[in-house]
């Protein structure tokens, strides 16, 4: 079984730790396939803006210099670790209402696609980049001093033909919904600090390559998910 | 202020040690320029086991037991050893391994609960299975170069020498319970070390590298002797010196990885190794306190309240210990900021404090385990917190008829 952490995110947006050594404290632990999943934040509103502003957020102009050092960070991995790096973004679409917020991941992307755009327009771009989309923390969260992201479940019937699979557990905290509607599903640390190192993961029974990983999370076939801790 | 003074002879004296110890690590280190020259490629390369006992994740594991696998040596094999197939740790060593395929690498896991001190109960699988008559045992969170073992191995070519330790170097601190764990490695512990072995010869065995022959080992019982006490380290390299074999301290500084340790996990080791020290050292322990001058002089400063003198005693005591740790940190080549030696102070104003906890409490939580701990570091089981003092009262009078 492949240890994955698909959802971990660096100081390209709000993450305090940087790629290099992100890389290094997952390749250290053993990991054997990550996904870097910086925030895309949609700059149509206040939020948006400042997210912008304060580079919290990777934009259209900072794409190819992200891109770019994943993949450097990725051969580096590959040949000291044996670990797979998957290069991706967290198109974050965020509200004062936990009702229209929405989170959700977007694995192997290869061209950026903005946040602002209507949620159709970006999961068809998206699978037409062939990425995987994960909806991310879909329900409430243990977080009090988060807004929670209920668009996309609160809208699942209009949705779930998009999303690959649903975050069934996040950082903490776990979504039994997720499970009683029997979504595909995944785990992910949601990673910001280092201590989120320990936490929710991903257990994936393929091989280690992107397709593989890929098809076994839209098959849902030999996933597991996992605590990781020391 | 005949307080001041006292205290002033205190302060005085702390910082003689303090200067000492500096001469020390740096008598120490004077030969380690030539670690590379040809009395290393001339030395007899014995045949080694190295043995690495594992639990959970270490700072950098992967890369430390890495280091262990490109070793420029022409024979020697590495175990790794786990108690449990579910450690996040053997997922790393399996990497390791699929990395050097070519390599003598084994991996044992096995429960074993012969005593109480864990990480003895993990070596003793691979003891077992080792193939070479001299064994290295080596802790997880150590990182060494390629001339590792050629430069641990040489001393052994004296037949007298019984075991082979090394000197520690704190790197990698990225939170403040690690940089004060490097910083307190690197003046301490180093300082210390050097002193006790250069001026008063005695040899500071601290198990992170040990070089040893099996032989010798088993002559002082080998590892079931020390199966249950703390200090596993002490006592094997006490016990071979007992047999009129030397213990030498190699001048190669291993590194002792620690990147993202909290402080809490930086007070919970110093508060275990503090309590180890004294139940070997007995009053010895007390001495400790005069050797820090940062905290006698806050107690000078407690003690006369925030007066002229008070305050520029402690303000020149700090001055001395960061300018004498930086000193001693580009001695050692340390990769540590040189603005975070301004927090040297405060980590020895903390140890200060900690210093006193071992005279109160007998109990050392270590890796996940609870334990009393008596005369010799000699462990026995905790019970849980509540029942603690009643117990411990009981377990105080029936060690007092014991000995």
């Amino acid at each position: 079984m492949l240890l994955c952490d698909l959802h971990i995110h660096t100081t390209y947006s709000d993450g305090s730790v940087k790629l290099r050594r992100t890389v290094d404290l997952f390749g250290q632990a053993g990991f054997d396939v990550i996904a870097i999943t910086d925030h895309v934040v949609n700059g149509n509103n206040p939020f948006g803006k400042l997210a912008n502003r304060f580079k919290f957020s990777v934009t259209d102009d900072s794409f190819e210099a992200y891109m770019r050092h994943i993949k450097e960070e990725a051969e580096r991995a590959w040949d000291r670790y044996g670990m797979l790096v998957i290069p991706g973004v967290e198109i974050t679409k965020n509200s004062f209402s936990s009702d229209k917020s929405a989170h959700f991941l977007l694995i192997d992307i290869k061209e950026f696609i903005p946040a602002s755009w209507d949620y159709e327009k970006i999961f068809l771009e998206a699978k037409k980049q062939d990425a995987l989309i994960v909806a991310c923390h879909p329900h409430r969260t243990s977080d009090k001093a988060f807004v929670d992201t209920l668009f996309l479940w609160n809208n699942r019937d209009k949705y779930a033909r998009y999303i690959d699979a649903w975050e069934i557990a996040n950082r903490d905290d776990v979504f039994n919904v997720i499970s009683l509607k029997k979504y595909p599903y995944i785990a992910g640390s949601d990673f910001h600090r280092i201590r989120h190192l320990y936490s929710w993961k991903s257990l994936l029974n393929c091989k280690r390559d992107v397709e593989s990983i890929k098809q076994c999370i839209r098959s849902n076939w030999g996933v597991a998910i996992t605590l990781f801790r020391n | 202020m005949l307080l001041f003074w006292i205290l002033g002879v205190v302060i005085l004296f702390g910082l003689i040690i303090y200067g000492l110890q500096i001469v020390a690590v740096r008598l120490a280190l004077s030969p380690a320029r030539n670690r590379k020259g040809n009395s290393i490629l001339s030395q007899s390369c014995p045949p080694i086991s190295v043995i690495k006992p594992l639990k959970g994740l270490e700072d950098n594991l992967f890369g430390n037991l890495e280091s262990f696998c490109v070793q420029d040596y022409p024979e020697y094999e590495v175990i790794f050893s786990l108690q449990d197939e579910n450690d996040p740790a053997y997922k790393v060593v399996r990497k390791v391994r699929e990395k050097f395929p070519d390599k003598a690498i084994s991996i044992v896991i096995e429960r074993c609960h012969h005593g109480f001190n864990p990480k003895v109960n993990n070596l003793f699988s691979a003891y077992r299975l080792s193939r070479y008559s001299m064994i290295l045992i080596s802790d997880s969170n150590v990182m060494v170069d390629p001339y590792y073992l050629r430069t641990i191995a040489k001393p052994m070519d004296n037949p007298e020498v019984g075991l082979v330790c090394n000197l520690i170097k704190g790197v990698g601190g990225k939170t403040i319970g690690s940089i004060f764990e490097n910083l307190h490695l690197n003046s301490f512990i180093l300082g210390n070390v050097c002193f006790l072995d250069k001026y008063l010869r005695i040899p500071c065995v601290v198990g992170k590298s040990m070089l040893m022959r099996k032989s010798d080992l088993e002559a002082v019982g080998g590892l079931a002797s020390v199966k249950d006490v703390l200090a596993e380290d002490h006592f094997i390299g006490e016990k071979i010196r007992g047999q009129k074999q030397k213990v030498v301290i190699s001048n190669y500084l291993i590194h002792n990885v620690n990147e993202y340790w909290n402080l809490r996990k930086f007070i919970n080791r110093h508060v275990r190794w503090g309590k180890m020290r004294w139940k070997i050292g007995g009053v010895k322990y007390l001495l400790e306190l005069t050797i820090n001058p940062v905290f006698i002089a806050c107690l000078l400063l407690l003690l006369l309240g925030p007066t002229e003198k008070s305050l520029s005693v402690l303000a020149l005591v700090c001055l001395i210990k960061i300018i004498g740790d930086f000193f001693l940190g580009k001695s050692i080549s340390t990769p540590l900021h040189p603005l975070l030696y301004l927090l040297s102070p405060i980590k020895d104003f903390l140890m200060g404090l900690l210093w006193f906890v071992p005279l109160a409490d007998d109990t050392v939580v270590w890796r996940g385990n609870r334990y009393l701990m008596g005369k010799d570091t000699k462990l026995s089981l905790s019970p849980e917190r509540g029942a603690e003092w009643k117990t411990r009262i009981v377990e105080g009078i029936k060690a007092k008829i014991a000995w």
